[in-house]
């Protein structure tokens, strides 16, 4: 695997700054009407750093990911992405300014190929600079030789795995400098995710920052420096992955139900 | 024999038209699951505007295009001030009350600056009429389906080769996955209501020289072309153009054999009845869920 260099067009002489996170989220609420999804959080994703969050199905994952990366307003609270202010900052202008999300659900284009879709992944870099999409193409379809295969193929016809791939293909063709993840495993087989989880930690190994976002706990614990434990739209605790894995509260809570 | 071969040319010919506003509906669907309802008004302005153009003194070849892409303007321009801030939330109506408002307020406006008369949209091709084994047709009649052959053909190769047009159909499939890729929605949906804008006044500026400019010519073509839509699917671009084709033809023979009193109860009957027995469209399927 060779290794990307990710784009280096904003890496000025005034950053990085060490102290300051990537991403930093402080006090986010997310409303549906009266319902409150997500009730104030804070959570931070340092440059290079691979983070996890976890916690049971609707503890506000997905709404709390959907704000940052600009799918719905939050309703109150503060989202920074690389050093600027980016609160209610629609999704398509976030993807521009470095951050892509791999939605839940994966929501490929179904009804176009392959081929198309990471075309659309390359959106943002053919306007930008044509020559370097199709270099970053490459480089995507040597991480998922399975792609390459099905270049032709309608994406809906794809298996959920390989969609899966399809998605975190096309989200890094926005060659982002954080990869949101929402849900990798969901509905995937055991087989299907001992190969994907090795591709994100050796892209995290590469230099891309990722925030993942994942049910399993066992497998986001085993992978991710760090973890974020969310439970009824607030963070309860985070630390050391390595650490909460045999922290009982995880225990209790995730790993027992869960892992195997 | 010779009336037949008269109704199938004539009704090749109005059937175009259909199938352009209809394509025209299909493009506005599926990029913003909603629609301008009085669109009739942007095929009506195509042909009016190509009017006052020539009244006021520039030659046909500059008018033509000139009164096209000012009448998509204004189909961009509804999308962007009556559309977009009333399609907020998932099942949004509001849409539907705001364009036909703005549509009966366009339509007033014509009829009070232009002509409350029709005007007649002189055309070197509709001066005389041709003979085709037996029938006689205009030229300019004939214009109609060469030009909805050359916008199926543009429109599939917009679609299907160009990143803009794939665009179009990611935004089209599901609006928070292309907003994730960094293609700007809310562009591309005024792009494709001014899209739907250039088909529409096209027909109107095509058909104009041969039923006349007028402030009204809009209204009914243009509620046909939403139901053939309709009937064909409105996801269904292919499905679009064959029925909008074919019930010109339809409304022609019923012309021709009964009377032009009973062409649009019967038509429309059919229509109606064709919804009940398919209600996903002819060619409709029930569009893609979340998966």
């Amino acid at each position: 695997m060779s290794a990307p260099d990710r784009p280096s067009g904003s890496e000025g002489v005034n950053r990085p700054r060490q102290d300051q996170a990537l991403l930093a989220v402080a006090g986010l609420r997310v409303s549906y009407g009266r319902i409150e999804a997500v009730r104030g959080v804070d959570l931070e994703v340092g440059a290079g750093e691979f983070v996890g969050l976890i916690g049971s199905n609707g503890a506000g994952k997905t709404s709390l990911m959907r704000a940052i990366s600009g799918v719905l307003k939050p309703a109150a609270g503060q989202v920074r992405f690389d050093g600027a202010e980016t609160t209610g900052l629609a999704s398509h202008r976030m993807v521009a300014r470095g951050l892509a999300m791999v939605p839940e659900g994966r929501m490929v284009f179904a009804d176009q190929s392959v081929r198309d879709n990471l075309l659309l992944g390359s959106f943002t870099q053919l306007r930008r600079d044509p020559a370097g999409a199709v270099a970053e193409q490459d480089r995507v379809l040597a991480l998922f030789p399975r792609l390459r295969e099905r270049l032709d193929q309608e994406a809906g016809t794809l298996s959920g795995g390989e969609q899966q791939m399809l998605a975190i293909a096309r989200g890094l063709l926005s060659r982002p400098r954080l990869l949101v993840i929402d849900e990798l495993s969901l509905g995937l087989a055991p087989l299907v995710l001992d190969m994907l989880f090795p591709v994100l930690s050796e892209l995290n190994r590469q230099g891309l920052s990722i925030l993942l976002v994942e049910q399993m706990a066992s497998y986001a614990l085993a992978v991710t420096h760090r973890t974020y434990v969310m439970e009824n739209g607030r963070v309860l605790f985070d630390g050391p992955s390595a650490e909460l894995a045999n922290d009982p509260r995880v225990m209790d809570a995730y790993l027992g139900r869960r892992a195997s | 024999m010779e009336a037949i071969i008269q109704y199938l040319l004539t009704g090749l010919s109005v059937g175009s038209v259909y199938a352009m506003v209809g394509l025209g509906f299909y493009v506005m669907w599926s990029a913003a699951k909603a629609v301008n309802f009085n669109f009739g008004d942007i095929f009506m302005l195509g042909a009016v505007l190509a009017v006052v153009l020539l009244d006021l003194g520039a030659p046909l070849l500059l008018a033509a295009p000139a009164a096209v892409l000012a009448a998509a303007m204004v189909a961009a321009a509804i999308e962007r001030g009556f559309v977009r801030p009333f399609n907020r939330e998932a099942n949004a109506i509001g849409w539907m009350l705001t364009t036909i408002a703005v549509g009966t307020m366009l339509e007033s406006a014509t009829t009070a600056l232009f002509s409350s008369n029709p005007r007649a949209l002189p055309s070197p091709l509709a001066e005389h009429p041709i003979r085709l084994g037996g029938a006689g047709i205009y030229p300019q009649e004939l214009l109609l389906p060469v030009a909805l052959v050359a916008v199926a053909f543009g429109l599939e190769f917009f679609y299907r080769r160009t990143l803009t047009g794939r665009a179009m159909r990611a935004v089209a499939y599901n609006r928070v996955a292309a907003g994730l890729v960094g293609i700007d929605a809310d562009r591309i949906t005024l792009l494709a209501f001014f899209i739907a804008g250039l088909l529409g006044a096209l027909a109107g500026l095509l058909i104009g020289p041969v039923i006349q400019a007028s402030s009204t010519m809009g209204a009914v073509i243009g509620l046909k072309g939403f139901l053939v839509a309709i009937i064909a699917g409105i996801a269904n671009a292919r499905g679009v153009l064959v029925c909008g084709v074919l019930y010109g033809v339809a409304e022609k023979f019923i012309e021709g054999y009964l009377s032009t009193a009973a062409r649009d109860a019967i038509g429309f009957t059919l229509m109606v009845l064709l919804l009940l027995l398919f209600p996903q469209g002819l060619f409709g399927k029930a569009e893609f869920k979340k998966v």
